[in-house]
């Protein structure tokens, strides 16, 4: 395991990127990564309106706010969203930029999980960025783990 | 000058779409596109199915990213290789388009007043510009039944505002299309006006969004040449200063896209607006087929003149089309 980690992440958080690197010494047939947050959703939709009307202020022209107002539960519940993306020691390998609070993802020489690209799983630093699009809830906990399958032996 | 109508905001599964490259394919031949641009959220891993997409489809497929970042969404089109979206600062968008410019893309603002964080993450454009000209294009139609939105008025308004302060950007529409539903509402349109009759390329492309060679519809096609004595001017030229008297000619195409959009009972107008307002309106009642009309044009203090279709869609009356500008100097 090249990496295994659990942490948790806060509203201050939010637009900020998190980087986790690991050294692959020897080449391997396929990397996988496994990633979890929780929780997805902000359940108090009363602290969601709170937020929303806020934003709005930035957003919308005043003489539109009334109007923005009146719709603002189309956007409930409220979503945390993080994304990973993937870099090996020279490129970038794609990113994951969906919804999914739970995402299983490999990247081989011949394929990969959507959003990832295919090739070589190179020696050297690899490195996984986990961006913090939005964080609503008071604390949200991941779980990120990458492994790799090995080579077969000869 | 052929005008290819292409749809230059996609998503798939790659990213937060609910399609497959095909299937998007598929449907946008369907809707009568011939080309579309593959702009999923911060990857270019689906370009991997291009040619076979573009083969089975007969569609051609524009490579693209949408810089999915915290303070803006940038959509960039026709570069031949990945950019990092992740160094993007308030203060520092510039380098990202430079490095955009580098790889041989278009940079442009993708839904710029969408409504931001937390309800759709960094959708809103607050990127500090130091310089328009740097951008190649604002996306101000984003999504469908894009001219009767707010958020549009304001892409739309913000476009205006620049051109009369001079610069010299294109605008497009964008579905922004995640997955293949059937809807109503009607459908926006980017044409690319290039130069080559029977082939499409990256290259064609790209240089007629970059020169301004683009109108944007929801029905018919409407074209803007400015003619001289000695030459023709089309969208994105430059009239030079010293080009004497000078006359616009407009045609609009309603047999584009035939029976894949309807307008019954519009009510069109033309309209001839410049950073000088409005030049000319020509009632045009409800037909269609192809129109052609002219008018001579005033010179003075004109630094750029665009034409708009407007008409009654579902009962409101709004804005069916709009050109690109011609320019002056
Ligand atoms: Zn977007
Ligand atoms: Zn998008």
């Amino acid at each position: 395991m090249f990496i295994d980690i659990k942490s948790a992440v806060n509203p201050n958080h939010s637009q900020s990127h998190i980087r986790y690197s690991f050294p692959l010494d020897r080449p391997v047939k396929a990397l996988y990564l496994y990633f979890e947050y929780e929780p997805k959703l902000l359940d108090d939709n009363a602290q969601g309106r709170k937020l929303l009307e806020q934003s709005l202020e930035r957003y919308v022209l005043p003489e539109q706010k009334e109007l923005a107002l009146s719709g603002i539960d189309r956007y409930l519940p409220l979503s945390n969203l993080i994304t990973i993306s993937v870099d090996d020691p020279n490129e970038y390998r794609g990113a994951c930029h969906r919804h999914d609070s739970i995402q299983q993802l490999f990247l081989s020489e011949s394929a990969a999980s959507p959003g990832l690209l295919p090739g070589e799983i190179i020696t050297g630093t690899w490195t996984i960025t986990l961006s913090l699009h939005s964080i609503v809830t008071g604390s949200c906990t991941y779980h990120l783990k990458a492994w790799a399958e090995e080579e077969e032996a000869i | 000058m052929r005008w290819l109508a292409c749809e230059l905001h996609t998503h798939t599964v790659h990213s937060d779409g609910r399609q497959t490259l095909q299937e998007l394919g598929n449907g946008a031949a369907r809707l009568g596109f011939d080309c579309l641009a593959l702009t999923d959220h911060n990857t270019m891993s689906g370009l991997a199915d291009k040619q076979i997409v573009e083969q089975s489809a007969g569609i051609f497929i524009l490579p693209g990213m949408e810089w999915t970042t915290f303070h803006g969404h940038m959509v960039t089109i026709g570069l031949d290789d990945y950019v990092d979206w992740r160094e993007a600062q308030p203060a520092n968008i510039h380098d990202g388009v430079a490095a955009v410019h580098r790889h041989g893309g278009l940079a442009g603002l993708a839904h710029p007043f969408r409504i931001g964080s937390p309800a759709c993450t960094g959708c809103y454009w607050e990127y500090a510009v130091q310089d328009w000209n740097d951008f190649d294009y604002i996306e101000v139609w984003s999504g469908t039944f894009a001219p009767i939105k707010t958020d549009n008025s304001r892409a739309f308004s913000l476009w205006t505002d620049k051109l009369n302060e001079g610069h010299r950007i294109a605008a497009t529409s964008g579905r922004d299309w995640h997955e293949q539903a059937d809807t109503e509402e009607p459908i926006s349109v980017t044409y690319l006006g290039v130069k080559n009759e029977t082939t499409i390329d990256t290259e064609q492309a790209v240089a007629a969004l970059r020169q301004g060679r683009v109108s944007v519809t929801i029905g018919p096609l409407v074209n803007l040449e400015v003619i001289s004595a000695a030459q023709v001017y089309g969208l994105g030229s430059i009239v030079p200063a010293g080009e004497g008297a000078v006359t616009a000619q407009v045609s609009i195409d309603c047999t584009v896209r035939s029976g894949l959009w309807a307008l019954p009972h519009p009510d069109y107008h033309l309209i001839l607006i410049s950073n000088k307002g409005v030049i000319a309106d020509y009632p045009l009642g409800s037909s269609d087929g192809l129109l052609e009309l002219q008018a001579e044009l005033p010179r003075d203090g004109l630094i750029w003149m665009r034409a708009e279709l407007r008409g009654i869609v579902r009962g409101i009356r709004t804005m069916v089309a709009f050109t690109n500008p011609v320019y002056f100097e």
